[in-house]
């Protein structure tokens, strides 16, 4: 029986192996091509935020020859979310395809240099308060920044521990946007479980998320006061290790990019172009069709 | 994934049906049962794989998968504060229950067509076809 069970353990494993590598989705290739693929006419200029403080941080700025949506993408607000980190690091070697692509990697770098969830003055998601000044000095100096971009679109890269409406208290595999954005915002998601979610990974699927306005997140004071269109991702470490967090991370800021017009790509499942999203939202009030 | 199976074989060849005695022999087999061995692989090595390394989820790792993540689900609602780590001793645990429940079928359905064979069969083998000597 021993060696019978033992026999069995090996095929399962080989099995295993097989059907793992033949029905894994395999990303999106395409469209990180597409982002990566830097025209010549890209210009890249690039600022300190803080500068000569302990906050100070690396804001680039990547400018498209033509007209198009001022996109800002923020990673490492909380600095021990590497996944967030790494794919704005990316991000900024990108060629936009219109308008400009705005990066700051680490925004609250004395966290991200701690690998710490908040810097000096805690949790920096907490200090924006909608129609009020943000209350640290590292925030105002990043929204200082953002009000003089006046951007389009906000996209702030995150990760939680467990997943959004699955485990109770993590907010995982989301995309809240702001309320602008429930068409956009559902055909992300979608296009997300599509380039990223293996099926027989069914917990991981990503779920829209309109964001109550008013709170006192980077992402939701940009909506409320500049009127941007505004995003948070969040993956989830539940499950999935740093590539695999990362790789969501860079996919969610193509696809945005491309939504928003910084990037001709047409993803061919609603987002960009003619497509029509997969399937139908059962939670979305306006069913999807309007922006 | 039958042939050798321990266990003492007295008595059982002159019975008719599965007694109270046989009942207790089948739950007492069922937890070594090649059935069980079989499930609880099946439920556990495949998600193991993919909890060590995010590529090695598969297909087959979808039964153990549901188990775990509803688990911690679980868990999350009415104890936040655990490290999802924790939940493989019940996951392990529930992994096991499921496949003693599948080996004590397994083991019952062995016991039952063994009563029904004539008694000289029933007493040389508990093999299925293929596996005993004939
Ligand atoms: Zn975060």
């Amino acid at each position: 029986m021993r060696r019978r069970s033992a026999l069995a353990a090996v095929t399962t494993l080989a099995g295993t192996a097989i059907a793992g590598v033949v029905s894994r989705p395999g990303g999106n290739d395409r469209l990180l091509a597409a982002a990566r693929e830097g025209s010549d006419d890209v210009t890249t200029e690039t600022t300190q935020l803080l500068p000569e403080t302990v906050h100070e941080t690396t804001l680039y700025e990547l400018t498209a020859p033509d007209p198009g949506p001022t996109v800002m993408v923020f990673g490492g607000i909380h600095g021990d979310e590497r996944n967030g980190i790494e794919a704005a690091h990316d991000a900024t070697e990108w060629g936009p395809d219109a308008g400009q692509l705005v990066v700051v990697p680490e925004t609250d770098r004395v966290a991200v240099e701690n690998d710490e969830r908040g810097g000096i003055d805690g949790d920096l998601n907490r200090h924006f308060p909608a129609g009020e000044e943000p209350t640290s000095d590292l925030a105002r100096g990043i929204w200082d920044a953002v009000e003089r971009y006046d951007p389009d679109v906000v996209l702030d890269l995150h990760r939680s521990l467990g997943i959004y409406g699955f485990h109770r208290e993590y907010v995982g595999q989301a995309l809240f946007h702001s309320a602008d954005a429930h068409a956009h915002g559902r055909a992300i998601a979608d296009a997300l479980t599509a380039d990223a979610i293996p099926w027989y990974l069914p917990f991981h699927r990503f779920t829209p998320q309109e964001s109550t306005a008013g709170g006192p997140l980077l992402f939701q004071k940009a909506a409320a006061e500049l009127d941007a269109t505004a995003y948070l991702f969040e993956t989830t470490a539940f499950l999935l290790n740093h590539a695999t967090m990362t790789e969501q991370s860079r996919l969610v800021t193509a696809h945005v990019l491309a939504a928003h017009g910084g990037l001709e790509y047409d993803t061919g499942i609603g987002v960009a172009g003619t497509g029509e999203p997969e399937q139908e939202s059962e939670t979305e009030p306006d069913g999807g069709t309007s922006a | 994934m039958s042939g050798d199976s321990p266990g003492p074989e007295s008595g059982r060849g002159s019975e008719p049906s599965i007694g109270h005695a046989g009942g207790l022999e089948i739950g007492r087999r069922a937890l070594t049962s090649p059935a069980t061995v079989a499930t609880a692989i099946v439920l556990i090595v495949p998600f193991a794989l993919g909890w060590l390394r995010t590529e090695l989820f598969s297909p087959l790792a979808l039964p153990g998968y549901v188990i775990y993540s509803i688990g911690t689900a679980i868990g999350n609602a009415i104890a936040p504060r655990f490290e999802f780590w924790v939940y493989w001793v019940p996951f392990v645990g529930g992994c096991y229950g499921i496949a003693v429940g599948v080996g004590t079928v397994y083991e019952w359905v062995r016991a039952r067509r063994d009563a029904g064979d004539d008694g000289t069969e029933a007493n040389r083998s508990h093999s299925p076809p293929g596996n005993s000597d004939d």
